[in-house]
């Protein structure tokens, strides 16, 4: 049973005790590289199928530049057996990440791919959906019991369906599952493991050729208008008269726009040229 | 006069005493090496004056008189053997002396065998009889002897053997029964001789060894482990180091740390003795099969000795302080922990997030450096970093300190102590983690490294002379442990740092009258001392100097007070553990409290604070005494 675990690094904010506004007041002590916790119980789930089943491997995965390497060494010492990084430092969206991560799933191979249910600094818990549609698989969201079949094979496992509601879902395998909480208790490295994930290699994918978009197309980019201002977060030391100042200055809408003069039809007439002016209305010939 | 046979007898006694405890001295030799150096004159003052044994009085004051009556008499009968002549009166001032030390080892021995026969407590002490009785079987045979010589030489009295002159009087004057004595006594003293390293009599030779190898260094630092040599704790007893070993060995089941022990006092399954004994038994039983036994199949100390047994220690160190042979049960049971956390990766859940924050974060709440300044706000207190402070003094907050509601008001208490003192301070600020006590108390040895090291560099870096610490553990880490901890391969110098707690500065200033207390704040005060303050770093005095300098009060103890205090049940990373099993150790506590009719309790230390406040409350009581910090007590006395 080889098993897949997406494990992304994250940057946490916990204060915000800077002095800078150009930071957003965040100051270097502010934030934390971690790997998500979503996906700390994932590799959770998946020492505890290896072990359950007293073979296989757990394979880590990760994506973009390597900034909370502690953390994934960590993760190694859990139990992993692999970790394997896709070297991509640019920002994507979701689609795009798992389309590399699909790739790296194809290329590692897998029976199973497991990742958190979301993560904790976007929030979009797209990525494993994407993931399965990529590669082709059954996709189950916010599992947090996993068991497997290997005869048949499939899984069985259990989600939380919200508002209380448990699902109990068997499903064929290879296919992607995306972790939720749960109530693992999750196991602490010992000292002989950590020293031994120190050593381990991360092993490195490149994929240079993009991943294509093949259902919407985006041909033009609206930014808003009138055009947002940057608004710095409002600074915490000033009064609290003068931060909604800030607030409201920093944010105001100003109206462009042109009174039209004149008697009704002139009006009209105005009105009229200004939508045809913009491409709202079109001219009829003929 | 000795024969050629009885002579044999005596070699073959000997011999067998010898083999016996050479077998005894190769089983705990099997040990870790470690390195101790011998203390002649501390073995001398120990021996001569029994002080640490004197602490439970009366049996104590009854091995005084056993062991003197045992080691004089001993040395004149042995010499008597011998062929030479002294002048009469220093023999038979020795005579005298033999008889009256006979009499008080008597005693001495009829008062342990009662003691014995009447224990209550299982194990141990039971085993103790059949060496009283065959010490007994001598005396009796010893004097009958005696007695039955006296009434066939001298009917009259004489000076220089009372008690024998006396039993003469009693007995007939048949040469036989003079004989038969003479044999029974001289057998049983020959078993004894033979049976020495079998029996708890084994103690004379194994227990002044442990004196004389016993620990120099502060008590309150645990012995370091190399983490990438050597066994990571221990599992099985192959793992303790040869003094731990020889620990177990000195044992005599005198159960004094058990009546200390918080955890055993209140019903969990720890016994320090009971540790120590399986520690015992186990080495014996490795020692009977050494030859066949390969180190895989050395069954591990867990099966002996439970988890929730080693979970269940406070580290509050009362064993230790009450052992009477200087024995650690502690830091066997730290290096159990060891083996379980660092080894196995096993600690109860609830602490589990406690080390993860520590990781991450670097502090036990999980609030992170960037919090730490929280409490100071608007108080402008200067962090180190600053430019051109030159600060006489570094206030070491610590975590309670910094990130703990309660506590956060003794940090301020004491800022405005030392505002009101003009002295010039400065923190750490951002660049403070947790000293790194509840992990390496929890057996992390690892993350507590780790966090030394990073303070430890921060500390040289910034020239810090004096440090002032508000939690007795913090300091006590910061005092004892670090001094020994490589700093990180940055800093190579060799730094020495005073670090003091915040009573004894507290008490210095008072003294140098820089801070006046003025207002009156209660009545009747007791004090609790905090184990890390009291039992391991023995600063006891300090907090009742304050309480004492401060107006219209009384200072009371309460019941367990100085070396016997009793613990909160916080220490050792049970702050961060749940106490599911017997009765709660500060409910214990705060019952004493309560007893001692007081309007206020002082303690210095954090965990004393929440965990006693909370066993008070709980306790509903119409007036419960208020649990305050002694550093807010001056703090409000001096307005």
């Amino acid at each position: 049973m080889r098993i897949i675990v997406c494990v992304k690094q994250i940057c946490y904010v916990y204060a915000r005790t800077g002095m800078d506004p150009e930071q957003n007041f965040l100051a270097p002590e502010d934030k934390i590289y971690r790997v998500n916790p979503y996906d700390e119980v994932a590799v959770e789930l998946a020492l505890k199928v290896k072990e359950l089943h007293g073979a296989g491997e757990v394979i880590i995965l990760t994506l973009g530049t390597i900034i909370a390497e502690t953390e994934l060494r960590r993760c190694l010492a859990m139990g992993a057996d692999h970790l394997y990084w896709i070297d991509r430092g640019d920002k994507m969206d979701p689609w795009h990440k798992s389309g590399f991560l699909a790739r790296a799933v194809k290329d590692i191979g897998a029976d199973l791919v497991l990742c958190g249910k979301e993560s904790l600094d976007t929030q979009n818990g797209q990525v494993g959906a994407f993931m399965a549609h990529h590669l082709g698989v059954p996709f189950v969201s916010a599992i947090t019991e996993l068991t497997i079949d290997e005869d048949s094979p499939s899984a069985r496992v259990r989600r939380s369906a919200g508002r209380g509601l448990r699902e109990v879902i068997e499903c064929p395998l290879p296919a992607v599952f995306s972790v939720d909480l749960g109530f693992h208790e999750l196991r602490l490295p010992t000292y002989k493991n950590k020293k031994k994930a120190l050593s381990m290699p991360i092993q490195k994918l490149s994929y240079r050729e993009e991943i294509t978009v093949p259902k919407t197309i985006s041909i033009n980019i609206f930014t808003p208008r009138p055009r947002s201002k940057r608004v710095p977060a409002p600074d915490s030391r000033l009064a609290a008269y003068d931060r909604i100042e800030q607030l409201l200055t920093g944010s105001r809408i100003e109206k462009k726009g042109m009174v039209l003069s004149g008697d009704p039809e002139s009006q009209a007439e105005g009105i009229i040229s200004f939508l045809r002016e913009h491409g709202f209305l079109e001219e009829r010939l003929g | 006069m000795l024969t050629a046979f009885d002579i044999l007898l005596i070699g073959l006694a000997l011999v067998i005493m010898v083999w016996g405890l050479s077998r005894r001295w190769s089983a705990w030799r099997m040990g870790q090496e470690e390195n101790r150096s011998g203390d002649w004159a501390g073995l001398f003052t120990y021996i001569m004056g029994h002080k640490k044994i004197l602490k439970n009085r009366n049996p104590g004051i009854a091995h005084l008189i056993v062991f003197w009556g045992f080691m004089i008499p001993l040395l004149i009968i042995i010499m008597a053997q011998f062929n030479f002549t002294i002048p009469p009166i220093p023999a038979q001032i020795l005579s005298l002396l033999t008889d009256i030390l006979g009499i008080a080892l008597l005693a001495g021995t009829i008062f342990f065998l009662v003691r014995r026969v009447r224990s209550t407590r299982q194990g141990g002490p039971k085993k103790a009889i059949f060496s009283l009785f065959i010490l007994l079987l001598v005396l009796i045979t010893g004097f009958f002897a005696e007695g039955t010589r006296l009434s066939i030489v001298h009917p009259k009295f004489i000076w220089e053997s009372p008690f024998g002159w006396l039993l003469s009087i009693g007995l007939p004057a048949s040469p036989i029964f003079m004989q038969l004595m003479i044999r029974i006594h001289f057998f049983a003293v020959l078993f004894f001789i033979a049976a020495l390293p079998f029996t708890v009599i084994r103690h004379l030779a194994a227990a002044p060894l442990n004196v004389f190898y016993r620990r120099k260094n502060p008590r309150g630092e645990l012995k370091g482990i190399a983490l990438d040599e050597g066994p990571i704790g221990a599992n099985t007893i192959k793992d303790l180091s040869w003094k731990q070993l020889l620990d177990a060995e000195a044992c005599v089941s005198c159960g004094r740390c058990d009546d200390n022990c918080p955890a055993s006092i209140s019903g969990k399954p720890l016994s320090p003795q009971k540790v120590i004994q399986d520690i015992l038994e186990q080495m014996e039983s490795l020692a009977r099969n050494s030859v066949k036994t390969i180190d895989s199949t050395i069954p591990p100390l867990e099966s002996r000795i439970t988890t929730d047994e080693i979970w269940s220690c406070t580290t509050c160190m009362a064993c230790v302080e009450h052992c009477p042979v200087f024995i650690e049960p502690m830091d066997k049971i730290i290096d159990m922990r060891r083996y379980q956390i660092m080894g196995k990766g096993l600690l109860p859940a609830e602490a589990k997030a406690m080390i993860r924050n520590l990781e991450i974060y670097g502090d036990v709440h999980g609030k992170g450096i960037a919090h730490r300044g929280d409490w100071a706000l608007n108080l402008d207190v200067p962090p180190i970093a600053d430019e051109g402070l030159n600060p006489e003094i570094l206030l070491w907050v610590g975590c309670s300190g910094t990130f703990h509601p309660r506590y956060q008001e003794v940090s301020r208490a004491m800022v405005h102590i030392l505002r009101t003192a003009r002295v010039r301070f400065a923190l750490l600020g951002k660049d403070e983690l947790c000293c790194g006590d509840p992990a390496r108390r929890l057996g992390e040895e690892s993350l507590f490294l780790k966090l030394a090291q990073k303070n430890i560099h921060r500390l040289i870096e910034y020239h810090v002379k004096k440090i002032v610490t508000l939690c007795p553990h913090c300091f006590n880490t910061l005092k004892n442990e670090y001094p020994h901890i490589r700093g990180d391969s940055r800093s190579g110098e060799k730094v020495s740092i005073e670090v003091v707690h915040a009573t004894e500065y507290v008490m210095n200033l008072i003294e140098k009258k820089r801070i006046v207390p003025t207002y009156p704040i209660g009545k009747r005060v007791a004090i609790h001392d905090p184990c890390y303050l009291g039992r391991v770093n023995h600063v006891y005095e300090p907090p009742r100097e304050i309480i004492k300098s401060l107006p219209e009060i009384q200072l009371k103890e309460l019941k367990r007070h100085h070396e016997n205090g009793f613990c909160c049940g916080g220490g050792g990373g049970r702050m961060w553990l749940h106490e599911h099993l017997g009765r709660r150790i500060n409910l214990i506590r705060a019952e004493e409290v309560s007893e001692t009719e007081v309007d206020l309790l002082g303690t210095a230390c954090p965990y004393c604070l929440m965990m006693l406040d909370d066993g008070i409350k709980a306790l509903e009581k119409e007036k419960p005494p208020k649990v305050l910090d002694i550093v807010e007590m001056v703090a409000s006395s001096i307005g």
